[in-house]
């Protein structure tokens, strides 16, 4: 599945440069992607069985003999540590003062989709100390050995300051391939002072999108999972990684209508289109609306934004981890690395000063960032808590047969038929 | 034209000249038989369930045509997804051609006829917007067009809008615009090269023998431009059939969508990379199509010029 990611928010456009610029190359670099995975045959190949982690699914990811985890009490690495990650989501401080706190240096390389990371990784030819996976991903890259076992003795920050449900996840039970970096939900933000109605008084508050006075004003996420579950809520259905057909035609179809009542148009530019007034009403992703009051035009304040997410919890939920690869050259400054952003101080800074997704703290709640300025009153419902984790719906992993019916869907709606 | 002649030593002469074309021949085969055959690979092949890479097939006898099989059914069935994509791509594309071909005409004519010394600059001047990235220029549009950018302010101003137009609503003449704009610049270049170098003898006779200044331009000039005509829509076309970015920039409407925002939605990622890829080689089927015929168009039009 092609998705875009919150991640891209902060860069979206300077990355959306990049991947113009590596458009051009897009072939030839498939050629390299190609030989690197060896140029396989046909049919010979045997998939490993993949675990689909569901909440009342939870999945305990096998440890092979073959990739076993680091032992404790060991020293960290002198070598530079090699951090893969999303554009703009890591405060670059962060990195400076971690490598000075061990006398590392510390090394950023980004990635614009998950597939491509994972194709990069797999080939072999990397060896990225620190990597940022989502749980949407786990099962293919658990058994084929990408990740590497995590030792707890070395985190324990994470029973410290992360969520208990968090800590012990229901996509890694144990957390042990992974740790919590972000979490996030995806609602609707809106210009209040442009629209006519804002979804919280709509009886269907997803009937919005359908709303004929936002026509070339409403845009939803560019993503091949988020816009399709919205259109499955409007109808009752919440099963967000469901793979009956039934359900995808349904969602196609209320994505196409979409276009004749509203002239409907996708974005990931979330956090810059509502402020700026380019949309009166966009999907929109927590950690965007976190961000976009530093998007307003100067004069305008920050209470003509808004953002719905259910107040019962039962929305769209998503976050993301931080692992360790397992062809890591310095494993135990990985560790230390993970354990550092774990921090309840480093990671707050992280999150305050630069990526607006928050990460999952027991200290950080709606109440506290509001006082801390760090969110307006008006956007507070941005914030997750701790009690969405249970109630909302996560989009995970599929099988390789649900995913293309669901981007077959997509890909039709975005022709534009 | 004179035959060069012939001497002794021709031979080794031809070698030497046949040699020389072997660089080509390298970068040919190393930057297009070599990436062509792995898209066919592709194309034709699996993905790998774990991983979610492309998983080529080298030998044709094994080749998987279910990704082909899906673009031709989305191409040929009634109301096929991959139909709109393609017929609007044509649509856009011819469209845009003309409209440069409107305005790179003119502009490579005065330049060439009335340009005199200052040639060199105005040339320079055309171009010198161009050396920013493609992008960059088609990111400054968008705060052209938004609603309260210089587009509106000027359309107001002059009093052709009452009010603000939002011309990013989705619409196909922004993306049309954006391709336009993007492209104009390769076409007015070879355009001005071959209107710089009609000799101005012909038409000097053309006036002697009586024709106004208009017949000697329809019966000179445009015929002998024809095939630098050609060769400038040939040169724009072939980008804006690939063109992804500028529809997703300015518009971001499914009802803008083109055949190069299909490919770059199945490359992407997921289980359908062969698709992709197939979508890809039906993209170059076409392309091929519609360079066969400019070859042939040239040649028909040499053959006239020169007959």
């Amino acid at each position: 599945m092609a998705t875009f990611h919150p991640r891209e928010w902060r860069y979206a456009r300077r990355e959306f440069l990049q991947r113009g610029a590596a458009g051009a190359f897009a072939l030839s670099s498939m050629g390299t992607l190609l030989a690197a995975c060896g140029g396989g045959g046909n049919g010979e190949f045997k998939p490993p069985e993949l675990l689909l982690a569901r909440p009342d699914n939870p999945v305990t990811h096998p440890l092979f003999d073959d990739n076993p985890l680091i032992a404790s009490g060991l020293e960290p690495e002198s070598g530079t540590l090699r951090i893969y990650n999303w554009n703009g989501y890591l405060w670059p401080r962060a990195m400076k003062n971690f490598g000075k706190e061990y006398g590392v240096k510390v090394e950023l390389t980004t990635f614009s989709t998950m597939d491509e990371a994972i194709a990069k990784i797999s080939s072999g030819a990397v060896d990225f100390d620190v990597f940022f996976p989502t749980p949407d991903r786990m099962s293919r890259l658990v058994v084929g050995k990408l990740l590497q076992p995590l030792n707890h003795d070395y985190l324990p920050n994470l029973a410290k300051t992360v969520w208990p449900s968090v800590q012990d996840p229901f996509y890694d039970k144990g957390s042990r391939y992974t740790v919590p970096y972000t979490i996030y939900t995806t609602g609707i933000g809106y210009r209040a002072d442009k629209v006519t109605t804002t979804p919280d008084k709509l009886s269907n508050p997803y009937d919005i999108y359908w709303d004929e006075s936002l026509k070339g004003k409403m845009f939803l996420l560019d993503d091949g999972r988020e816009a399709p579950v919205h259109m499955l809520f409007r109808n009752g259905i919440t099963d967000v990684n469901t793979e009956n057909p039934d359900h995808l035609e349904l969602a196609k179809n209320e994505l196409k209508s979409l276009i004749d009542a509203v002239n409907v148009k996708l974005s990931t530019d979330d956090y810059s289109h509502v402020p700026e007034g380019r949309a009166w009403v966009h999907q929109m992703w927590s950690g965007s609306a976190v961000s976009a009051p530093s998007y307003l035009p100067e004069g305008t304040g920050t209470e003509v934004l808004g953002y719905w997410f259910p107040s019962d919890g039962r929305g769209s939920i998503g976050n993301d981890t931080i692992a360790i690869p397992r062809a890591a050259k310095n494993p135990v400054l990985a560790h230390y690395f993970l354990n550092y952003l774990l921090d309840e101080k480093h990671g707050y800074d992280n999150f305050a000063n630069y990526v607006g997704y928050q990460p999952p703290f027991v200290t950080l709640d709606p109440d506290r960032l509001v006082t801390d300025e760090i969110v307006p009153a008006n956007l507070k419902s941005a914030v997750v808590r701790e009690s969405d984790f249970d109630t909302g719906y996560f989009q995970l992993e599929l099988t390789p047969e649900g995913q293309t019916l669901w981007q077959v869907a997509w890909a039709e709606f975005k022709a534009g038929g | 034209m004179a035959k060069p002649e012939r001497r002794l030593g021709g031979r080794r002469r031809e070698a030497l000249w046949a040699a020389l074309a072997l660089p080509g021949i390298v970068w040919l085969a190393l930057f297009f038989v070599v990436p062509f055959y792995v898209i066919l690979g592709v194309a034709f092949g699996t993905v790998d369930p774990t991983f979610q890479t492309p998983r080529p097939t080298w030998n044709p006898l094994d080749w998987n045509t279910q990704a082909f099989d899906f673009v031709i059914d989305g191409l040929v069935s009634r109301g096929g997804v991959f139909r709109h994509v393609f017929l609007r791509t044509l649509v856009y594309v011819a469209i845009s051609v003309v409209l440069s071909l409107a305005i790179a005409y003119p502009v490579a004519y005065f330049v060439a006829r009335f340009g005199g010394r200052w040639k060199g600059l105005l040339l320079l001047g055309l171009i010198a917007p161009f050396f920013i990235s493609y992008l960059m220029r088609m990111l400054a549009w968008i705060n052209l067009l938004q609603d309260d950018g210089w587009v509106n302010d000027v359309l107001l101003w002059i009093g052709i809008l009452d009010a603000p137009r939002n011309w990013l609503d989705g619409r196909a003449s922004s993306v049309i615009l954006g391709m336009v704009y993007g492209y104009v610049p390769f076409m007015i270049l070879p355009l001005y090269a071959f209107l710089d170098r009609i000799d101005r003898s012909l038409l000097d006779a053309a006036r002697d023998l009586g024709a106004s200044p208009l017949q000697a331009f329809r019966l000179v000039t445009l015929p002998l431009s024809v095939p630098a005509i050609l060769a400038g829509c040939v040169i724009i076309a072939l980008p804006m059939f690939g063109d992804y970015y500028t529809p997703d920039l300015l518009s971001g409407s499914p009802k803008t969508s083109l055949v190069g925002n299909q490919i770059n939605l199945y490359i992407r990622g997921g289980q359908q990379i062969p698709v992709g890829a197939a979508l890809v080689i039906v993209l170059m089927l076409l392309l091929a199509f519609l360079l066969a015929y400019y070859v042939f168009a040239t040649a028909r039009a040499q053959r006239r010029l020169s007959g």
